[in-house]
């Protein structure tokens, strides 16, 4: 049931669900929904994962059509067919998943569909990098390189291709799902320069984010959704508020913060660990401490993390419990004890139509095995051992892993490398993309495993998290470590500001 | 794109154990049937326990060669090098044996290794240096192709002319223990194939570098070593199958293996081996294989002319790709 | 702190009209450039052998030989390349040339009436053909390397039912259109090809099969009608394998139903030699057609060479292996060197 607005004010709407119902195979994503953005204004989507925003966004977006409801655009009824419909209605979209397509350039892509046509109505390919650097600069983007493929940009600036090919049909309304989860803190800015300028113009933005900042910074009205329904739309609203609005309760959004790091025994140590993104990077995590990695987006945390599991090869010292190792592959660095949980799961982590028991005991068959065959009642046990201890949600061990929800699927990588007995995690990003009840399990679980003596390498693109969640934290700089933050009071400006801080050199 | 509802209903276990993979290998096998009914009702005696042995027999070669590729099938590859792989082998086998019983064991020695030589090679080649499954067998086809014809000069040589040594060929074209050898040996291979896909750690491997390699590197699975591993028993298969053919019909030929491309590749496909890799079983080949084999024989006792057997092949195989496209619901 | 890699606020000041870079340009065609290279090579190799054997340059007739030889591979490799470009497969390819080639052995005989008929029926069938496929691709769902093994099989067939056995020929006028033995005169055909492609490439549906091979939900999120692309795609390499197939019969003394077998491969290895790349959007037909005469002149080499002819497949699989294994060794270290 929707509730009272708080704003008294109607400005019109510029695009509006009514009443808004979709089932997916029984199970409701929304239920009698309803939102309303008027032109002129930001407008925030929030909810926790499963709260049905992706599907309302869809809904809006002509993705799918709701089973019931109305979706209005600029007042009027419309059934949309498709994205296309949508689009031909002044309504743009940008979703977390990017539509560009990998091995063209990206003036290929911006003009797709509109290009500089020549004679016989064939399109002129050499005027396209210029046209395309013009529309680059009228949206103030000078940092991406139109002749580029588009498989060669970091995946900022692919997001920043994505967002200006939206605005650049001058849409009445825009839409933007997630859009600042792969930008750094500049392109963030750049974004909301460009959504007040739309705004000002009068167009309507509706966007989503995880990210409490952003949304009280941007927009004007909030919308939060629950279980599939809209509880509220308000001008206002505190971190504390939106999380009560989003999930029914009072969840602490305090983090949770670890004890003082027992100096356990040094379990990894490199020297001048140096390759491609990194240059001489020393450091040493010890058992029981969570060590974080800050620093500005891509400055070689991603390459120290690759490194560190053998996926790339490098030049300097790496010690493994003071032993000299050399990892060549996942699988050296696996033996040696480490292991790596990445942020894309579907890609990186689990095999999604493979049951949860045999994701599990993947890197551990050997182990469960006698000469090659695998021993059944062995492998049951262990995997339901830690399907206990985690508390997954799996009705059976043998059920595909991807008939599990995201955070049960994440406890699932987690539990793979518990069964491993890898003492070394690195967690990398582990929390993008999570919703709120289920970061702060998350946090408890690594708070947990750092106190049982794991050795935990800490990475999120939410430098808030790793403030709190860390004992110490090694900030990045161009691939060096340009600075060590310790003591138990980190602040996320402590670790903006020493991404920052400029020595100057000859 | 989202994730789905945070509470999904497990399925349940009746549901797990008649999943979509079994239920393609009971329908295949129930195909199977059809269609030795359908062939007795057309010509009476067809299903006859010696009309029966007869087709499982012949369904048992296309069972050899299509046990390698569905191993290689099942990691989203696929080997077009069978044909020569296994006329190399035959070749091989009877040239080093030249027709002497004491030599039969070198000789289909010599043939399996240079099988499973070709298939590293292709294996090596596809994951060493990048170069696409179709690619890299196509062209080891041709290698292999042209070396056996230039330097048996064309099948002409003294010894590969030589029909195999008498002790093969009376096996393969006798029984063993009761019933036909070439069926005897394809039941071994059923055995041990099923056994290694299901129970041990490489088959967990193999299913889990077909669903994603990448996902399985950072498990720690050797992917390079399991890819090699599989083509080279592709090659083993491939040049098994050979050398049994030629006991079975006495001897090598140029072309021998040209039939069993199409063949081995329809009958994991028949059989509901997923063709992007990752879902599958021999079993299901198995099906497969004997379904293809009853198909062309119920064609022959009907006297067809050769060229209805090729449109039949390609018709029978869009038909099935159509049903199961449309169960599955996806590409 | 926000100055540098963002501009400050500034509405559409005019940049001046710059053309892409240089290298990028080289980067971006990379494959074509090697393909063109290989080309080169292989042309010198073989003038080489020639003057080595024969001594004397080789002339008008040999350039003929050369080229009506190309023809047929040319014009299958281009309609290859069209199905690979959406990252398809066409195994039928073979199977079509034989039908058609069949068809024309039996059929383009009797004034120029009667030939242009049957010229327009077998592009037809070739058209249906492909129809067929691209159905059963785009709308069954089936994967296409398993669709076009299956069409590959019935088109097999049907040749074998259209011609027995070997036999028939093609009016000599109707050939002479094409081809004459003694000038390169069927390099008209293949420069219009080249031509009909660099059109192509520059027209919403051109850029709409680089689309869909490149990532298709993508492509479908842009308004790209895959299906029906995919569809287009399918008959127009039915088409072309069609034409490849009367191409075929005007070089051959007689039809042969299974004569065209052999080009469904060497169409895959002359379009993956030309750089075109089997995972889907990225390539030139134009490296197909330089692929189709690099193979074809290799059969020359090996002649020339004294090299058994028995051992052709083995030079053949090998330098399709080597040619591909050496260009993305040759990827590889490019990218790591940005």
């Amino acid at each position: 049931m929707s509730e009272q607005n708080d704003s008294g004010a109607r400005n019109g709407s510029a695009i509006e669900g009514a009443g808004l119902h979709k089932a997916y195979g029984g199970v409701l994503a929304l239920e009698d929904a309803t939102f309303r953005a008027a032109p002129g204004e930001v407008h925030a989507l929030v909810g926790e994962n499963g709260a049905g925003k992706s599907t309302m966004i869809k809904a809006l977006a002509g993705v799918i059509r709701p089973d019931e409801g109305r979706v209005l655009i600029g007042g009027e009824e419309v059934r949309l067919r498709s994205p296309e419909d949508a689009l031909r209605r002044g309504v743009a979209t940008v979703f977390q998943e990017l539509t560009l397509l990998p091995r063209m350039t990206v003036a290929e892509n911006l003009l797709m569909g509109r290009e500089p046509r020549g004679t016989l109505g064939l399109i002129r390919r050499r005027w396209l990098p210029a046209a395309a650097a013009d529309l680059l600069a009228e949206h103030d983007v000078n940092s991406v390189d139109p002749g580029e493929l588009v498989e060669n940009l970091p995946l900022a600036q692919q997001q920043l291709v994505e967002i200006v090919r939206a605005a650049m049909r001058e849409p009445a309304v825009l839409i933007l799902d997630e859009p600042t989860s792969a930008l750094s803190k500049r392109e963030v800015e750049w974004l909301f320069g460009l959504v007040r300028r739309l705004r000002d113009d009068g167009a309507c933005v509706v966007f989503t984010s995880h990210r409490w900042s952003e949304v009280t910074d941007l927009a004007d009205r909030i919308t939060v959704l629950r279980n599939g329904t809209d509880v509220g739309t308000h001008e206002q609203l505190s971190e504390e508020e939106a999380v009560k609005l989003m999930t029914g309760r009072e969840v602490s959004t305090a983090y949770a913060e670890p004890d003082r790091a027992h100096e356990g025994e040094v379990l990894l140590e490199t020297e001048d660990l140096t390759t491609f993104g990194l240059e001489g990077v020393s450091l040493s995590l010890h058992a029981g401490e969570i060590l974080g990695v800050g620093g500005l987006e891509g400055q070689g945390q991603r390459e120290l993390f690759h490194a560190l599991f053998g996926l790339t090869p490098i030049d300097g010292e790496l010690q493994i419990r003071g032993e000299h190792k050399r990892l060549h592959s996942p699988r050296d660095a696996i033996h040696a004890g480490i292991a790596f949980i990445p942020q894309d799961r579907k890609a990186e982590g689990l095999l999604l139509p493979m049951t949860v028991r045999e994701n599990l005991t993947l890197p551990i068959l050997g182990r469960l095995a006698a000469a090659g065959v695998i021993r059944p009642a062995g492998e049951r046990k262990a995997a339901e051992g830690m399907i206990d201890r985690l508390a997954i949600d799996a009705r059976r061990p043998g059920q595909p892993v991807g008939t599990l929800s995201g955070g049960n699927q994440q406890k699932v990588l987690l539990g793979r490398w518990l069964l491993a007995e890898s003492q070394i995690l690195l967690l990398y990003d582990v929390t993008r993309g999570v919703d709120v009840a289920t970061k702060q399990d998350i946090y408890e679980l690594i708070i947990k495993l750092a106190a049982d003596g794991h050795a935990i390498l800490f990475y999120s693109s939410d430098t808030e998290e790793i403030a709190h969640l860390c004992h110490r934290v090694l900030v990045l700089r161009e691939g060096a470590v340009a600075e060590e933050l310790d003591g138990p009071e980190i602040s996320a400006e402590d670790i903006i500001g020493a991404s920052f801080r400029e020595e100057t050199h000859a | 794109m989202s994730t789905t509802s945070e509470t999904t209903r497990a399925p349940s276990a009746l549901r797990l154990a008649l999943n979509p993979d079994r239920r393609k290998i009971l329908y295949g096998f129930i195909a199977a049937i059809a269609l030795f009914v359908i062939g007795d009702i057309l010509k009476p005696g067809f299903a006859s326990s010696s009309g029966i042995q007869q087709i499982l027999e012949v369904s048992s070669f296309v069972g050899l060669v299509a046990a390698g590729q569905t191993f290689v099938i099942l990691i989203g590859g696929i080997d077009l090098s069978v044909p020569w792989v296994l006329n190399g082998a035959a070749i091989l086998m009877v040239a080093v044996a030249n027709g002497s019983d004491s030599n039969l064991a070198i000789g289909i020695a010599v043939g399996v290794a240079f099988g499973v030589v070709c298939g590293v090679v292709n294996g090596l080649g596809i994951s060493l240096l990048g170069v696409p499954a179709v690619v890299m067998t196509l062209g080891m086809n041709g290698i292999i192709q042209g070396l056996s014809l230039g330097v048996t000069h064309g099948l002409t040589c003294g010894g590969c002319t030589k029909p195999p040594p008498t002790a093969l060929v009376n096996a393969m074209t006798g029984k063993t223990l009761g019933i036909d050898t070439s069926l005897l040996i394809w039941l071994v291979v059923i055995v041990i194939v099923t056994f290694t896909l299901s129970f041990t750690t490489f088959g967990r491997r193999v299913y889990s570098v077909g669903n994603s390699q990448r996902v399985s590197h950072l498990a720690g699975v050797n992917v390079k070593l399991v890819t090699v591993a599989l083509y080279g028993l592709s090659g083993l298969f491939a040049a098994i199958a050979g050398i049994a053919l030629a006991g079975f019909g006495g001897g090598a030929t140029i072309g021998m293996g040209d039939p069993y491309l199409f063949q081995s590749i329809a009958a994991v496909v028949i059989g509901g081996t997923y063709i992007l890799g990752g879902r599958g079983s021999y079993l299901g080949t198995v099906a497969g294989a004997i379904v293809l084999t009853t198909l062309v024989s119920v064609l022959l006792a009907q006297n067809a002319p050769d060229y209805a057997r090729d449109i039949v092949y390609g018709v029978v195989i869009l038909v099935i790709l159509l049903i199961y496209g449309r169960q599955r619901g996806e590409t | 702190m926000l100055e540098g890699a963002i501009g400050t606020r500034g509405r559409g000041a005019p940049t001046p009209r710059v053309g892409p870079r240089r290298s990028q340009v080289v980067a971006q065609n990379a494959s074509l450039v090697v393909a063109g290279t290989l080309l080169v090579a292989m042309l010198v190799l073989y003038i080489v052998l020639y003057m080595g054997s024969l001594r004397a340059f080789p002339g008008t007739f040999e350039a003929a030989s050369i080229t009506d030889h190309a023809v047929p591979l040319s014009l299958a490799a281009v309609g290859q390349s069209l199905v690979i470009l959406t990252r398809g497969i066409d195994l039928s390819v073979g199977g079509m040339m034989d039908l058609s080639n069949s068809l024309a052995a039996l059929k383009l005989q009797g004034g120029f009436a009667t030939e242009a008929l049957w010229t327009v029926i077998i592009l037809l069938v070739g058209a249906a053909g492909g129809l067929l496929n691209g159905l059963l691709v785009a709308y069954g769902r089936i994967q296409p390397i398993l669709v076009t093994l299956g069409t590959l099989s019935i088109f097999q067939g049907l040749a074998l039912w259209v011609l027995p056995s070997p036999g028939g020929h093609v009016a000599g006028g109707y050939t002479g259109l094409f081809l004459n033995p003694n000038a390169p005169t069927a390099l008209i055909w293949v420069v219009l090809l080249a031509l009909a492609w660099v059109a192509f490439r520059r027209t919403r549906l051109g850029v709409q099969i680089f689309a869909v091979g490149n990532d298709e939900q993508a492509a479908r999120a842009n308004s790209v009608p895959v299906a029906r692309t995919k569809v287009i795609v399918y008959v127009l390499a039915g088409m072309l394998a069609a034409g490849a197939g009367i191409a075929l019969a005007t070089t051959t003394t007689g039809g042969d139903a299974t004569g065209g077998d052999v080009f469904t491969l060497s169409s895959i290895a002359a379009a993956v030699i030309g750089g075109v790349s089997l995972f889907g959007g990225r390539g030139s037909a134009v490296g197909a057609i330089f692929g189709a005469f690099v193979l074809t002149l290799l059969v020359d080499v090996l002649f020339f060479a004294n090299i058994d002819p028995l051992f052709q497949p083995f030079y053949q699989g090998l330098f399709l292996v080597v040619a591909v294994g050496a260009s993305t060794l040759l990827g590889r270290v490019l990218v790591r060197r940005r």
